[in-house]
């Protein structure tokens, strides 16, 4: 079933941008999925969190690799971790509020603001 | 950079797999200890990428800080017919145990990264963190000024609106308080 040359091949082969790339990209798409089944409020969050960390490994991926003799990507990737961090908390502290009205985590629910 | 097969493999499997789980799992706080994992992973990533203080602030940020704000978002936003079982307060203890004991190890590490010339490991390892953070706070406060300048006023306008916005819920939360008191009387 398994091909032991392969992956002993794979583990002995060197570790390209398009392998950190392609990491990015499934959390991107694991998060875009999340965020549109989920019906948890907080799950969507995590989900949008998931997003912002696929992404931010692209940026840094793009910064070690194509040449950061600036550090522009890593500042950028700072600025993304920072904006994240602080809207999560403004959407919890929505939701918070919104949940004292309606009693529901149910996103279904908060349809009308 | 850490070009090494092996530590990738191990901390993708890790990241993908939990990045699933979380979003498969129906409990709530589950998936917010897979959220932590791959958080923590996802700094794993940024290290062997070089790029250590984003590493750093990946921990602290999104391993530390995010995890206690969505942690008391669930605990204020839990009904009162649903109470926690008693074997998951074991589980919530050993975990605030690890995350208290990673904390520690991140300010050790902080301290050590402040202080490089005491310490010889950081030379083993060929982190200049003098270069680092002099570098940083060139892009921040020289080449990207007017980002952060306008950065910080979007978030100044945000907490502005925000209060704004909890004044005016509170208030529509009291009318209709109101009207149905006046209904239960007619």
């Amino acid at each position: 079933m398994f091909n032991i040359h392969l992956i002993i091949q794979s583990l002995n082969s060197s570790i390209t941008i398009y392998h950190y790339l392609f990491i990015g990209l499934i959390l991107f798409v694991i998060g875009i999925i999340g965020s549109m089944i989920s019906k948890n409020v907080i799950k969507v969050l995590i989900a949008i969190e998931f997003m912002l960390t696929g992404i931010n490994i692209n940026f840094i991926t793009f910064a070690s690799y194509c040449g950061n003799d600036r550090f522009d990507g890593f500042t950028i990737a700072l600025f993304y971790v920072g904006l994240g961090a602080v809207e999560l908390a403004v959407a919890l502290y929505i939701f918070y509020l919104m949940f004292q009205k309606k009693e529901s985590d149910n996103i279904e629910t908060y349809s009308e603001l | 950079m850490i070009n090494n097969p092996i530590i990738f493999y191990i901390a993708s499997f890790i990241l993908i797999g939990f990045a699933l789980m979380s979003m498969l799992f129906k409990n709530i706080i589950y998936s917010l200890l897979c959220a932590i994992m791959v958080f923590f992973s996802a700094s794993i990533f940024f290290y062997i990428l070089g790029s250590e203080y984003n590493a750093i602030i990946q921990a602290a940020i999104y391993g530390l800080a995010v995890p206690i704000i969505i942690g008391l978002s669930i605990m204020f936003t839990t009904r009162k017919n649903k109470p926690y079982k008693e074997s998951l307060l074991s589980y919530i203890t050993i975990i605030s145990s690890i995350l208290f004991i990673m904390a520690l190890i991140y300010v050790i590490m902080i301290s050590l990264v402040m202080t490089p010339d005491s310490f010889r490991f950081m030379e083993l390892v060929q982190f200049n963190s003098y270069d680092v953070i002099s570098e940083f706070a060139r892009g921040i406060f020289i080449d990207y000024v007017w980002a952060f300048e306008l950065v910080s006023l979007l978030l100044t306008i945000i907490i502005a609106g925000f209060t704004l916005f909890s004044g005016r819920l509170k208030v529509e939360s009291g009318k209709l308080k109101k009207n149905k008191e006046n209904r239960t009387n007619v």
